[in-house]
């Protein structure tokens, strides 16, 4: 199995560092089970157009260490529903990276991503050769490539495909 | 070159001679723990059996799980997922411990902190085990790896080192220092790594307040803490381990990412201003905020020496007429110690609202705080809405500070209380 690739325009930069993903739904929304009521909170007072905005595909754009904090699900659950396709960062908080990772849902770590990205580019995600084009500027730059096991888990739609994908293998399973 | 605490543990775990920073291997974890929690341990349990066909653990002995979350519960839906968890551990035969105290304390306690093991948790505060010298990491959702594969594939963590050097001065505590190494480093500094806490200053802190700083290694970006165990961890740690497994120490000339000096003999009583666990300022300059609540409690602080330095700011004295205290030991065992030393007597006799163990004022199920109040806090977070409204605002401070700010509803320098 190989990972697709990923396109779509940048459809929204956070350029704070160490982002708290859950302002993404405002920590008073986190508590929302219903997926379309958060991906309606969703970004409401960084964007109210943001849900008309974003195209199936689209991705994020962060800063160094996004995702510290306390991260909750529901942020990235709203920004799935939209259609977001993944998250390309300068840096990643690894309990936000193993959360979503679990998920299926792709991070690309990519330093240089924020000086080199304006809001709607159209982004490419090439797994093959770890490198992020900006086919609106005609630039590209080099990912760092993902450990074995997350690159894995994308590969699978994440933990639950993973783990079934190494029940053919010939290590152990319990019991 | 010689290799870190952390990757001596990983070989051992992994059945290999030896492993390097970087490289990818499957590793048997010694424990897995778990507290009840819905969207967890409910989906690991569900998930074990309808996507693997997994009916019982094999190994039941690596596995312990906690009920300290939701405790009481005050709801049936939560009392009914206590009762699976308690079913489950049955079935399993999985022991559950419940009513003990905060799961990562307890964990020490019962002995699961067992010098040289590698232990695996959902919630990264398991890192405190580091203290006696485990390896114990959070994983969040990827837990489940561990209740169905014997092994976990992990890539085998670099390691930041940091010496801490000097004696803290009266007032000052464990956690300052922390989050002093927060100030210092950055919370970026140690992402994915683990951060590994050594230097002249350890000996002279107390297995508390050691428990305090590996607790929350999270907010440096490290995926745990650990120190190499001296005399006074493996006299705590030994006799209670549940395993037989020789300690291990990182090696003089182990490769380390970065290490870092830092002396603490300067350090004055911090404050972690809202809404960020980075945010990491002198005391001193936020002294005079009024302060409504206060927490003295969870999983980072909460141990004897929180409780008696709290009780020595408010013996003879009154939390302010309106402030709320909120004394929460980590767990019955301190619990019952603080009521025998007569600790628990002057903080309730002070004012003090004392309730037996739970994880549950830290996170904003117990004591909430409605629009506008703000607290004084031990909890292991400050960020928004943690305690209640999201428009209600967490300082984290010291167990002294918290007591010093009771007594005057605002935060408060704890040193002069401290005096003579």
């Amino acid at each position: 199995m190989a990972l697709q690739p990923l396109k779509g325009r940048a459809a929204w930069i956070f350029e704070e560092i160490d982002f708290d993903v859950d302002q993404i739904v405002g920590v008073k929304n986190i508590k929302i089970k219903d997926v379309d009521e958060l991906a309606r909170v969703a970004m409401a007072s960084r964007d109210p157009d943001f849900a008309k905005s974003v195209q199936p595909g689209d991705l994020l754009i962060g800063n160094h260490n996004f995702g510290y904090g306390h991260p909750h699900y529901p942020p990235m659950i709203a920004m799935r529903k939209l259609g977001i396709a993944g998250v390309i960062a300068e840096s990643f908080s690894p309990g936000y990276w193993r959360g979503e990772i679990a998920m299926g849902f792709p991070q690309i770590p990519c330093p240089g991503i924020i000086d080199n990205v304006g809001r709607w580019d159209t982004l490419e995600v090439d797994w093959d050769r770890s490198l992020v084009r900006n086919i609106t500027r005609g630039t590209e730059l080099a990912f760092e490539p993902l450990p074995e096991a997350d690159r894995l888990m994308l590969e699978a739609g994440g933990l639950i495909g993973y783990l079934h994908q190494r029940d053919g293998s010939q290590e152990k399973a319990e019991p | 070159m010689g290799f870190t605490i952390a990757e001596k543990i990983l070989a051992r775990a992994a059945g290999l001679d030896s492993v390097r920073a970087g490289e990818e291997i499957k590793a048997k974890p010694d424990f897995v723990i778990a507290y009840d929690f819905p969207g967890y341990t409910d989906v690991i349990f569900k998930h074990m059996k309808d996507e693997f066909g997994i009916d019982k653990v094999a190994e039941p002995e690596r596995f312990a799980l906690f009920i300290d979350h939701m405790v009481p519960a005050v709801t049936p839906q939560e009392e009914d997922l206590h009762q699976n968890t308690r079913d489950w551990g049955i079935a399993n035969n999985v022991p559950v411990y419940e009513r003990k105290g905060i799961g990562h304390q307890v964990a020490a306690e019962l002995g699961y902190a067992t010098p040289g093991a590698f232990a695996v948790h959902f919630d990264g505060h398991i890192s405190q085990l580091g203290t006696f010298g485990t390896l114990a990491i959070g994983v969040r959702r990827h837990l489940l790896e561990a209740f169905v594969k014997e092994y976990i594939q992990i890539k085998v963590p670099e390691t930041t080192r940091v010496n801490l050097n000097g004696r803290l001065r009266r007032g000052v505590m464990a956690r300052d220092i922390f989050h002093h190494i927060v100030r210092t480093l950055g919370p970026a500094s140690c992402r994915f790594q683990v951060l590994e806490i050594g230097g002249s200053a350890v000996e002279h802190l107390s297995i508390e307040g050691r428990q305090a700083i590996n607790c929350l290694a999270m907010f440096t970006g490290a995926i745990t803490a650990i120190m190499n165990p001296d005399d006074k961890a493996l006299a705590y740690a030994k006799e209670r381990a549940r395993i037989d497994l020789e300690p291990v120490f990182s090696d003089p000339d182990a490769t380390y990412a970065a290490v870092h000096d830092i002396d603490i003999s300067d350090l004055e009583p911090i404050v972690v201003v809202p809404p960020s666990p980075a945010n990491t300022k002198d005391l001193k300059d936020y002294a005079g905020t009024e302060v409504q609540v206060g927490y003295l409690g969870s999983c980072a602080s909460g141990r004897l020496e929180d409780l008696r330095i709290a009780a020595e700011v408010l013996r003879g004295k009154q939390v302010k007429p309106g402030f709320q205290l909120h004394v929460v030991p980590t767990s019955q065992e301190i619990m019952e110690q603080a009521s025998r030393e007569g600790v628990l007597t002057d903080l309730i006799a002070a004012g003090a609202f004392v309730t037996s163990s739970s994880c549950d004022y830290c996170f904003g199920r117990l004591g909430v705080m409605s629009d506008g109040q703000r607290a004084v806090s031990t909890g292991t977070l400050n960020v928004q809405g943690r305690m209640g409204s999201p428009d209600s605002e967490i300082y984290i401070v010291n167990a002294a500070a918290v007591a010093a700010s009771a007594i005057e509803g605002r935060i408060t320098d704890p040193r002069p209380y401290l005096e003579g």
